[in-house]
């Protein structure tokens, strides 16, 4: 087996992760959309960051990064391409999209449940063997993967602050049971209680704290599950490096990140409380 | 053995308009998809053509721009697509698109089975699919929930009635339509979708297919629209519930058993 790079090297070693969506579906100028995809990709392996790439967000239809990546003939660096992958998949495409990964030299993946839509398919729950639940969630993704791939994969788990809090932490117990190695928060916009204990009860546990880099934090609202209303005087990139602060012991995911305006100051943001002596 | 599948574009639902002189839906500068339930037909044409061996082909009558939906089913795996463009068409009704389809189908020759999504959602007639029957002479199935069997002889098939569903057997040449019980439509594939934008895709007058014009466009329509109106607004009420998670359960139930629900 190829060697991985470990998400525990990615912390160490100061890499962000940068979230990208493949082009959409219904995107009215295909080709341009690929183009850009193409070069924020490359733009993010060239800067020796990971590349994670969605899968259908928000349960809007998109190509798959695994597809668009061999479509477009994009080079896999060894531990710098992570995969999010959803429970809204037939079998036969959640096996073609592991294969492919397997192919392509991807080892890392985000185990989530995901957002559906009419137009997706649901993995059932007979298909991965989870024969005492109604529906198929993230922990029975991971618990299938991690049985039909034993080895092959890192696979990471998504964890949401904003749940209620002994839910999530249960949900969270039961990931890391069924192969979670890794975790991803939901965006955080300062020091979070509750991501605070999760680092309590897993000090071993490599952790990415999410950085919403988008102006618009109202965007947040669905998922923080209360409204937030936009403020002018919130700046992204000072609070990327308050979250550096909060948590210097952890990696960082980089959602909705600004090519133009952002991306060139992202050197400077990796402040740590060793940096800053 | 051709398997032939009927595709309409039709407006985006939440872009909808009618015309309030000519009582018509307005089509232009709004955005149009691909009928949603004809995606379940092309699902349902290209496991069938897997199955039996054969072709699928996608076909389609509209303005140019209807070709769109014509790339999307080659994407969605069908073999080829045609379209049936020219003014002639313009302003049929069900019936004379209907025999527009009927006589096409019959110019591409060899077709054993026809299949249509429930209804285009634009009109919602539901009468397209039975009237290419009807102008073809072939039997016909409609609200097909499931293809139980297909063979070389015909297929089993479970349609939905008003009580429930019965099974039907129905040999080729046969036109179906299909709800969306009945599979689960693929997701276009990036190298799909490339593919199918390279496509040339036929355009076919009312020459290409022996039509008689007579029969097509507004003087080939029986059907007049008089009148139309907005349905009612439907009486619903909210009701929002505070308190302790316990308190807000147990009024919620006591509301469900008070309405007769539980």
């Amino acid at each position: 087996m190829q060697s991985m790079t470990n998400m525990r090297d990615h912390i160490i070693s100061r890499r962000y992760q940068v979230e990208l969506g493949p082009p959409r579906q219904d995107a009215p100028d295909l080709r341009a959309a690929l183009d850009q995809f193409a070069q924020r990709y490359r733009r993010v392996l060239d800067s020796g960051y990971v590349a994670g790439i969605t899968d259908n967000s928000m349960g809007l239809l998109a190509f798959q990064g695994t597809e668009t990546i061999i479509e477009l003939g994009l080079p896999v660096n060894p531990g710098q391409v992570m995969i999010h992958l959803n429970t809204f998949h037939t079998l036969e495409n959640l096996h073609q999209i592991l294969e492919d990964c397997l192919r392509l030299g991807i080892r890392q993946l985000l185990i989530i449940s995901g957002d559906g839509s009419d137009r997706l398919p649901r993995l059932q729950p007979e298909e991965v063997g989870a024969t005492q639940v109604a529906a198929v969630t993230a922990v029975e993704l991971l618990a299938y993967i991690h049985r039909v791939y034993p080895g092959r994969f890192e696979l990471g788990a998504a964890f949401n602050p904003y749940e209620p809090r002994e839910h999530e932490l249960d949900k969270l117990a039961r990931k890391l049971q069924a192969g979670a190695s890794f975790l991803i928060t939901q965006p955080l916009l300062s020091k979070n209680a509750v991501v605070d204990e999760v680092l309590r009860r897993y000090p071993d546990l490599p952790v990415f704290v999410e950085a919403w880099m988008s102006r618009r934090i109202s965007l947040l609202s669905e998922a923080v599950g209360y409204e937030i209303k936009d403020d002018p005087s919130f700046d992204p990139i000072l609070t990327l490096k308050q979250l550096h602060r909060d948590y210097p012991d952890c990696g960082i995911y980089l959602s909705l990140l600004g090519f133009k305006t952002q991306y060139d100051l992202l050197g400077d943001t990796w402040v740590t409380r060793h940096t800053e002596g | 053995m051709k398997i032939v599948v009927c595709v309409k574009q039709v407006p985006a639902s939440s872009d909808a308009q009618i015309d309030p002189v000519t009582k018509r839906i307005v089509r232009e500068g709004t955005r149009a998809v691909l009928n949603p339930f004809d995606t379940y037909a092309l699902e349902e044409g290209v496991r069938l053509a897997r199955q039996l061996g054969g072709q699928v082909i996608a076909l389609s009558m509209g303005p140019p721009k209807a070709e769109a939906c014509l790339r999307e089913a080659i994407s969605l795996g069908v073999d080829q697509a045609i379209l049936l463009s020219d003014r002639a068409f313009g302003g049929s009704d069900t019936y004379a698109t209907s025999y527009a389809l009927a006589r096409a189908i019959d110019t591409i020759g060899g077709v054993g089975l026809v299949i249509c999504g429930k209804q285009a959602v634009d009109g919602d007639t539901a009468q397209v699919g039975p009237g290419i029957a009807a102008h073809l002479g072939w039997a016909q199935a409609t609200y097909v929930m499931k293809v139980e069997r297909a063979d070389k002889d015909g297929l089993r098939l479970r349609r939905m009635n008003e009580e429930g569903w019965d099974v039907v057997e129905v040999g080729f040449p046969c036109v179906l339509t299909v709800l969306k019980d009945i599979n689960q439509p693929r997701v276009p594939t990036l190298r799909g979708v490339l593919s199918a934008m390279e496509e040339q895709i036929p355009v076919w007058t009312p020459a290409d297919i022996g039509a008689d014009t007579g029969k097509l466009g507004l003087d080939g329509s029986p059907t007049r629209v008089v009148r139309t109106a907005p349905p009612p607004p439907r009486q619903t009420a909210s009701k929002r519930l505070a308190g302790s998670p316990a308190q807000v359960a147990g009024e919620l139930v006591a509301d469900l058993r008070t309405r007769g629900i539980l």
